[in-house]
């Protein structure tokens, strides 16, 4: 760019960032998809497996994530101690009340390439379970969500729901419980 | 008052006494709005029947059920609420289809989308009433386009090898018609 002197650009260009994303109402999946590519850097012009160029991700909010479909009771989370009969399988709900955390993290650290840089941007992954005050000042930008989230019946305004026509009218004798 | 919708009513109740209910149902006649007014010392108490605004016209009036009269055919969703909150009781559950009169397949789409709504929180006041006392828990997992009852899915120990694994069913294959804005095609076994 004509306007940044030669220093300034360079950081711009090759400076570590850091990102915001809200997984409020979100699915872990599509969460841990955008949170990938920010990690390994792929969003940017320069991106090469040997740069090392990823950003720094915050999620925040990972105890309010939604799972579609039936998941919370049917997905297994297995692991094994090493130990003879050290073969454990919980399910999402009973590991999510446990570890707030743990099925984002589990989610980027399956997405994530196999190969050894894995550790390493798993430790610029910075979850929280919660919302999480004064993070703004270290912030870039804020990652848009993947879903939208649907409005409930109570948080339409009494306008709205008065504009939308009503589709049958109920016989004369029809008593409304 | 030989309303052509109350002699259908009560040609229904004979009907189904003949049939051997049993019942006796009080005849139903529509809500009055009780309405209480003074005028020196006479006081008149009147039950007024609370007539509804002019629907506007529906754009299709050749339709048999209100979904295809309003050319809402494949296009709505569990986020729709308000068209959904139509078809309900306050507690929740379906109206019955002859009183709405929604053909059978769109019946049943609604059905299964008010049920997705209800699982995902989109209803929060549409809960059947509770005894006295009883604290309702608080949902702590969120979730949306729930296919089976949540108290009823069991987990998936194992899921199987690549090539065959065992899917989880999202949405509902009823919905499968919806119009699409995007390319993608709608996953219904993720």
């Amino acid at each position: 760019m004509a306007s940044y002197s030669r220093a300034a650009q360079q950081w711009a260009t090759f400076g570590r960032a850091w990102y915001l994303l809200d997984a409020k109402m979100q699915p872990p999946g599509k969460i841990a998809a955008a949170t990938v590519i920010r990690l390994e850097g792929r969003h940017k012009p320069i991106y090469h497996a040997l740069n090392d160029c990823g950003d720094h991700v915050v999620i925040i909010n990972t105890k309010h994530i939604a799972f579609s479909g039936n998941k919370w009771e049917q997905k297994v989370y297995s692991s094994h101690t090493g130990y003879p009969g050290g073969f454990k399988q919980v399910t999402a709900t009973q590991l999510h009340l446990k570890d707030p955390t743990a099925i984002v993290k589990l989610a980027v650290y399956r997405m994530l390439p196999k190969n050894l840089q894995r550790r390493t941007l798993m430790q610029r992954l910075h979850l929280f379970p919660e919302d999480v005050k004064d993070i703004e000042k270290n912030l870039l930008q804020e990652i848009p969500q993947p879903r939208a989230v649907p409005k409930r019946l109570d948080e339409y305004t009494p306008e709205e729901i008065a504009a939308f026509p009503k589709v049958w009218t109920p016989p004369k004798d029809f008593r409304r419980k | 008052m030989a309303a052509p919708g109350l002699l259908r009513g009560g040609l229904w109740r004979i009907f189904s006494g003949l049939l051997g209910s049993g019942r006796a149902a009080p005849p139903a006649r529509t809500l009055r709005q009780v309405v209480e007014v003074t005028e020196g010392n006479t006081t008149t108490i009147e039950g007024r029947i609370i007539e509804d605004a002019e629907a506007p016209p529906p754009p299709n009036s050749s339709g048999q059920c209100p979904i295809c009269r309003w050319n809402l055919k494949h296009k709505y969703d569990y986020v729709d609420v308000l068209l959904l909150s139509q078809f309900i009781r306050s507690d929740g559950g379906m109206l019955p289809r002859r009183v709405t009169g929604l053909c059978l397949e769109e019946h049943k789409k609604v059905a299964v989308c008010v049920q997705m709504a209800h699982r995902a929180g989109l209803l929060p006041n549409h809960r059947p009433p509770l005894p006295e006392g009883h604290v309702p828990k608080k949902p702590k997992l969120n979730r949306y386009l729930t296919r089976w009852p949540v108290r009823s899915a069991k987990p998936i120990w194992k899921r199987g090898p690549k090539w065959c694994k065992k899917p989880f069913p999202v949405g509902h294959p009823l919905l499968k018609d919806n119009i699409k804005y995007t390319q993608k095609p709608l996953c219904l076994n993720h």
